[in-house]
């Protein structure tokens, strides 16, 4: 809790929620919770809709406040961060991206190497490689030059994962990063993504509506049942039949064939009801 | 794989930089000099360039010569105004389109002019002298500025994953069919003796006889107080919460816009009444020349407006010379096919 340490320059950043409660009108979505999300985890935030993925994500990126509670980053009040800083320490990705003019998808990508210019604001070659090397990591380097208005949602959506990456943080939280894209290309984001958090101890933490992928590729999973309930821990731990039948309210058996298994909807007929 | 990718001619692959953005001012200002000097040497009377320079030196005799009176006292206070004017209806344009980011804004669209034109129109009614149909004209641009503020303050930011640029374009734009409603009443009672008078100020006219030192002096705040936060305007773009979250003071930078293009809106209404269609075609056309990077974009909007407004102007007072047309009716008759050509254009690529 005795805030800046030297960690602040280091790659690794340790997130930590305080008795964190989210509100949303009346609604209690998170009651009371707390938990510390450590270098080189991968988390997936799943939970029914309207259960509260997006908030949570805008609160832990310090851009809501929560209802109580508080959010640390490096033992310090996310919110005692000047704004430049804390961009050097965290990236966003939110569910969507405005495009109302015309932009070169490089150019879209370098804008979230705004926390690190310096002077009059004007990009250097090494924001220009940083760019060029997170399109290579998504496989979108032929992409560069197109413009981002002729984009399919999930090429916008692969491009919009480029960017937070060339952000270059040492935590990312990513909202909705696998909608509109198809089944290779999710595979090929969350290895890029679990790759990227390994390698250099780094978190991730992404909301995602597919229980499979999570337990495939997730260190850990946070479930919110919506209702205030939430559950925290290894994936295999949380993503289970039981938790997830009763968040998502529908019977969910895990079915296995060698080492493949899935989660899959239950028929009625044979549920226990 | 890499012998496919394609060398792709357009300009926005190419990305901005700090040398490309130089040249581009520089080419427009070249252009605002030529067009500057020309404005000086054309009309009724026509004055060689070489003795334009001359008449503009304090050692040149303005009681003796009729051509150096008419250069210092017609024509340079005039070119003066259509510069500014242009210049901070472009930025004022471009400004708008990236606060509210929506490409068809443009300086009048959340009632800055309709505020200034009810209250000109009311001097103009009791008919006041001129500055003081420059300060009404002022005054109820501010008033409307805000009014606007006052009802849309939540929607600058409001710390939400939503964005907000909705709100504050509908209240805008709202007010501004409400002072739509007083021009037409005040146009309605006006005596008749007052109509013409009136008309040319709303379509904009820079024959009225003002100074152009408070556009000039505008636009020199508006420059220093915007350009150096452009490479947060070009994040800003990617919506609030990306941008608050790359580090951007969303609050504060949406403040800051909306104030200087307002103020900048005021200060060009103030000086030559509506002038239509600069402060929305010309962003546009620069965009579709050289990309839409505001740390580019925005002096060079400045530029080009001030081109743009000069050289309708200096259409406007010579092509049926003796003559006048009213600025806004030039700008307006180019800007309007220029628009929708750029419009359709768009749509089918």
């Amino acid at each position: 809790m005795n805030a800046r340490t030297s960690a602040h320059k280091s790659a690794a950043a340790t997130l930590h929620a305080d008795q964190l409660t989210l509100r949303a009108g009346s609604r209690t979505l998170l009651d009371d919770f707390t938990h510390t999300f450590y270098p080189g985890e991968v988390w997936c935030i799943a939970g029914p809709n309207g259960a509260g993925k997006t908030t949570l994500i805008s609160t832990l990126a310090g851009l809501m406040r929560p209802a109580k509670g508080h959010i640390e980053l490096d033992g310090m009040h996310v919110n005692a961060w000047p704004l430049a800083r804390l961009a050097q320490r965290r990236a966003l990705m939110p569910q969507t991206s405005h495009d109302a003019f015309s932009a070169s998808v490089l150019d879209i990508v370098l804008l979230n190497r705004f926390p690190h210019l310096a002077g009059w604001g004007w990009e250097r070659e090494e924001d220009r490689a940083a760019a060029h090397a997170a399109l290579d990591a998504l496989g979108l380097a032929d992409f560069a030059a197109r413009d981002v208005l002729s984009l399919s949602g999930g090429e916008r959506q692969r491009v919009a994962l480029a960017a937070v990456l060339c952000q270059d943080t040492p935590l990312l939280l990513l909202d909705e990063p696998l909608a509109h894209l198809d089944l290779h290309h999710q595979i090929d984001c969350l290895e890029a993504l679990s790759g990227w958090a390994r390698g250099a101890g780094r978190t991730v933490m992404f909301s995602c509506h597919d229980l499979n992928l999570a337990r495939r590729f997730a260190t850990h999973a946070l479930l919110l049942e919506g209702n205030g309930v939430a559950h925290a821990g290894p994936t295999r731990d949380v993503l289970t039949p039981e938790l997830a039948s009763r968040a998502f309210g529908y019977p969910l058996v895990l079915i296995r064939d060698g080492d493949d298994e899935a989660l899959i909807p239950a028929l009625r007929a044979t549920s226990r009801n | 794989m890499n012998g496919l990718v394609q060398r792709q001619p357009i300009h926005i692959a190419r990305g901005m930089s700090a040398k490309r953005a130089l040249a581009i001012w520089t080419a427009l200002a070249v252009a605002a000099l030529a067009v500057f000097v020309a404005s000086l040497a054309l009309g009724s009377v026509s004055v060689a360039p070489t003795r334009v320079f001359d008449a503009l030196l304090p050692s040149a005799d303005a009681s003796s010569d009729l051509a150096v009176q008419i250069v210092r006292t017609l024509r340079l206070p005039r070119a003066l105004a259509g510069f500014g004017c242009g210049a901070l209806l472009a930025l004022a344009g471009a400004l708008l389109q990236v606060l509210l980011r929506n490409p068809l804004a443009e300086p009048y669209v959340l009632g800055v002019s309709g505020g200034a034109a009810s209250f000109a129109l009311v001097a103009m009614i009791a008919g006041c002298a001129w500055w003081i149909v420059d300060a009404s004209a002022f005054a109820g641009a501010f008033v409307s500025i805000l009014l606007v503020l006052g009802l849309a303050r939540g929607a600058l930011w409001r710390g939400e994953p939503q964005d907000a640029s909705p709100r504050l374009l509908l209240t805008g734009a709202v007010i501004a069919a409400g002072w739509g409603a007083v021009i037409t009443l005040l146009l309605t009672i006006a005596p008749d003796s007052r109509l013409r008078g009136m008309l040319f100020w709303l379509t904009g006219d820079l024959n009225g006889g003002g100074t152009p030192w408070l556009a000039l002096a505008a636009l020199c705040v508006a420059v220093l107080a915007i350009v150096p936060i452009a490479p947060q305007l070009n994040v800003l773009l990617r919506g609030d919460a990306a941008a608050q979250a790359l580090g951007v003071p969303v609050m504060r930078a949406r403040l800051r816009v909306y104030l200087v293009a307002s103020l900048a809106a005021a200060a060009a209404v103030t000086t030559g009444g509506t002038i239509g269609f600069v402060g929305l075609v010309v962003p546009h056309m620069l965009r579709l020349a050289f990309g839409n990077d505001q740390r580019m974009l925005l002096p060079a909007a400045a530029l080009g407006g001030g081109v743009a407004v000069m050289g309708a102007d200096l259409i406007a007072r010579t092509v049926i010379a003796p003559a006048q047309l009213p600025v806004g009716v030039i700008t307006a008759l180019i800007g309007v096919p220029v628009f929708l050509w750029m419009l359709l254009r768009r749509r089918r690529a």
